[in-house]
């Protein structure tokens, strides 16, 4: 059984269809690109995934050990494993990073039965994962991505990614406004985390991410659907040729 | 002012009768409050905060009750630890719970009489009953800072008091100090401060103020602050608790170059009313006014803030900035928001903004995608909308003691 499954998917948003009967299988162990011009429903397909209001699931499921979460809040998805690295992160004033980080870690113990995290290990663990991805160790006590540049904004979702531990973790659009410096950490921080108990999904509009986290199966979606899908060579071709063909078929 | 305007009120002479016979001033002040009475609704300043409800209850003096008993601190008074600790209840200093010790520059001393008049309708009710409190002196820098700590109660009646707080600080001079006012459940009470404040040539006070009185209790302050040249007034108010509260702060610039800041921030449930009425009068070239205000507001509750800046034609080169933010919690709450500028000058820079919103779904979805569950998601966002006000405070000790009523408040909610 695939880990997560998304089966014949359709999706609209305010009476216009934007997905249009997607079905992808992920493996644990799996990475999984997803490219595709702007406005095809890349980003569309991550919010549906990760329970964001406003969209209208017309048809279809997504599956995660077998279980539809479509019913299931946001949140609960997120504590069953399911994580999403936002293209754009929201600042939010007056909430520390580290008051934030040790809520999601807790909840997450929490619904897995276990006691909260102490502040010594938080900080401990923090400070560690933050080496990884090269950040200051005072970010955690700044407010949550409030005054962060782009590069810190990623390097803090990736962040959250390695504290949380999801088993699908999704990156929507992850490489956009990183430098090819941050673009390394930020990539070797994914790659550290994968392995045969998780399965990612990267959303992306350029191969150039993909040069760093190696996926092993590329997906085309053009209008709402899975036009092609192949190995990583599809996204060289892709690189090399743009999407011209696909959008003509289209 | 006409007829129409007044409102009947217990503090005539019943409430006389209950107290022994008026010095002077308190008698002047008795007899203008008789001809001008409590504000009404029509009174401009006082439409958004009706005074009905606190005029029908019976009070007494506070100081005429003999059934009142406080020996102690109350466990849930926060504990400034490194200050001078300076304790009133019922408005009257009390030796036996505060703990001054000497330090040089520093003079405090109970305040007798109704020296300084005010204007402001509630401080004449102040100044015709005036029952207790301190002048407090600053020369130099004092390096530890104060903590005032107010505790209303009333016997088996209601009960109001009328302290006078005066605040000092001489030129040059560097001060801290830390309001709190706190209350015993009961019968309600009434506490009616009036403050006085002076800052010198370039002296430096700051003054936080805490406000969370028992929930049936009404808490009415008027502050009044002559700034003088190159001088500092910053000034932080929390309002988290009282039936009825409102912080009246009015400033006169008297100085060049001087800068204040008043900053404040409220949260309220229930039925709760607060009101904030600043008033910066900007007569002198050179200064600056900062204002920034956030309130959050749940159940029935009523937030209030009129600030005014007067700009006289002489103030050039004045900067007065003010902004009020309110976040909803629910649909049952008002909010009124009136900033004034009145500006004679024709170079100065001036503005005030003011945004009404409900917590971010962005935000809310944020959270949500990390596995928090929607409550402890709001709970967050809403301490984070408050915790950004108090960026404002520069005293680390006090900005964790705000916090921390901040969160004690969070939780009075999330249980009541």
């Amino acid at each position: 059984m695939a880990l997560l499954e998304i089966k014949n998917l359709h999706v609209s948003v305010g009476g216009k269809k934007i997905l249009n009967g997607i079905s992808l299988a992920l493996n644990a162990g799996e990475v999984h690109a997803i490219m595709g011009p702007n406005g095809t429903g890349k980003s569309t397909l991550s919010n549906v995934i990760a329970g964001r209001d406003g969209y209208d699931v017309t048809e279809g499921q997504v599956l995660l050990d077998g279980q539809d979460i479509l019913a299931m809040e946001a949140d609960e998805r997120a504590r069953a494993g399911v994580f999403l690295a936002f293209q754009y992160p929201v600042e939010i004033p007056g909430v520390t990073t580290s008051a934030f980080l040790k809520t999601a870690i807790n909840a997450k113990r929490r619904a897995e039965g276990k006691p909260e995290i102490d502040a010594m290990e938080f900080l401990k663990l923090v400070k560690a994962k933050q080496k990884l991805l090269s950040m200051p160790d005072d970010m955690i006590k700044r407010a949550l991505n409030v005054g962060f540049s782009g590069g810190e904004k990623k390097r803090a979702e990736v962040l959250q990614m390695t504290l949380l531990e999801p088993r699908v973790a999704i990156l929507d659009e992850t490489d956009s406004g990183l430098d090819i410096d941050a673009l390394k950490i930020v990539s070797e921080g994914v790659n550290t985390l994968r392995g045969p108990d998780r399965t990612f999904l990267i959303i992306t509009h350029y191969q150039r991410l993909l040069n760093y986290i190696v996926p092993d199966h590329v997906h085309v979606l053009v209008g709402g659907r899975v036009v092609a899908s192949g190995g990583k060579e599809l996204a060289e071709q892709l690189e090399a040729e743009g999407y011209a063909r696909y959008l003509s078929a289209a | 002012m006409k007829q129409s305007a007044l409102l009947d009120h217990p503090f005539g002479a019943r409430y006389a009768a209950a107290l022994p016979a008026a010095d002077a001033a308190r008698q002047d002040a008795r007899e203008t409050l008789a001809l001008e009475g409590l504000p009404g609704p029509k009174r401009e300043e006082w439409r958004f905060t009706p005074l009905r409800g606190l005029a029908k209850i019976p009070f007494i003096p506070a100081a005429s009750a003999d059934d009142i008993d406080v020996c102690d601190l109350p466990a849930d008074v926060p504990r400034f630890t490194d200050a001078h600790r300076i304790v009133l209840v019922n408005g009257v200093y009390r030796a036996d719970l505060s703990d001054t010790a000497s330090e040089t520059g520093l003079t405090v001393t109970e305040a007798k009489t109704p020296d300084h008049g005010v204007d402001a309708p509630l401080a004449v009710l102040n100044a015709a009953y005036m029952s207790g409190g301190v002048t407090i002196s600053v020369r130099g820098v004092v390096a530890k800072p104060v903590h005032l700590v107010s505790i209303g109660a009333a016997g088996a009646e209601p009960a109001a008091f009328h302290p006078r707080l005066a605040i000092a600080v001489a030129p040059a001079a560097k001060l801290t100090i830390l309001e709190t006012h706190h209350g015993l459940p009961g019968q309600p009470y009434f506490s009616n401060p009036v403050t006085t404040i002076s800052v010198g040539t370039a002296g430096v006070l700051r003054r936080y103020v805490l406000v969370r009185e028992d929930s049936e209790a009404f808490h009415l302050a008027t502050t009044v602050a002559d700034v003088a040249a190159d001088a500092k007034f910053d000034a932080f108010h929390l309002g988290l608790g009282g039936a009825l509260v409102r912080q009246e702060i009015s400033v006169d610039f008297v100085g060049e170059g001087a800068a204040v800041r008043l900053n404040g921030a409220y949260a309220l449930m229930g039925r709760a009313h607060h009101d904030f009425t600043t008033f910066m009068n900007h007569d002198m070239p050179n200064c600056t006014s900062s204002q920034v205000f956030k309130g959050v507001v749940d159940g029935e509750s009523r937030g209030v803030y009129q600030g005014r800046v007067l700009v006289a034609r002489h103030a050039q080169k004045t900067d007065g900035q003010q902004l009020h933010k309110a976040l909803f919690l629910s649909r049952g709450p008002q909010i009124d928001c009136k900033p004034e500028l009145e500006i004679y000058a024709d170079d100065v820079k001036c503005a005030h903004g003011a945004t009404t919103g409900e917590l971010d779904p962005d935000h809310l979805f944020y959270l949500a995608a990390r596995g928090i569950d929607p409550q402890a998601a709001r709970l967050l966002l809403v301490q984070g909308f408050l915790a950004d006000a108090l960026e404002n405070v520069d005293d680390a000790v006090v900005r964790d003691i705000l916090s921390g009523e901040i969160s004690g408040w969070l939780m009075r909610k999330a249980s009541a």
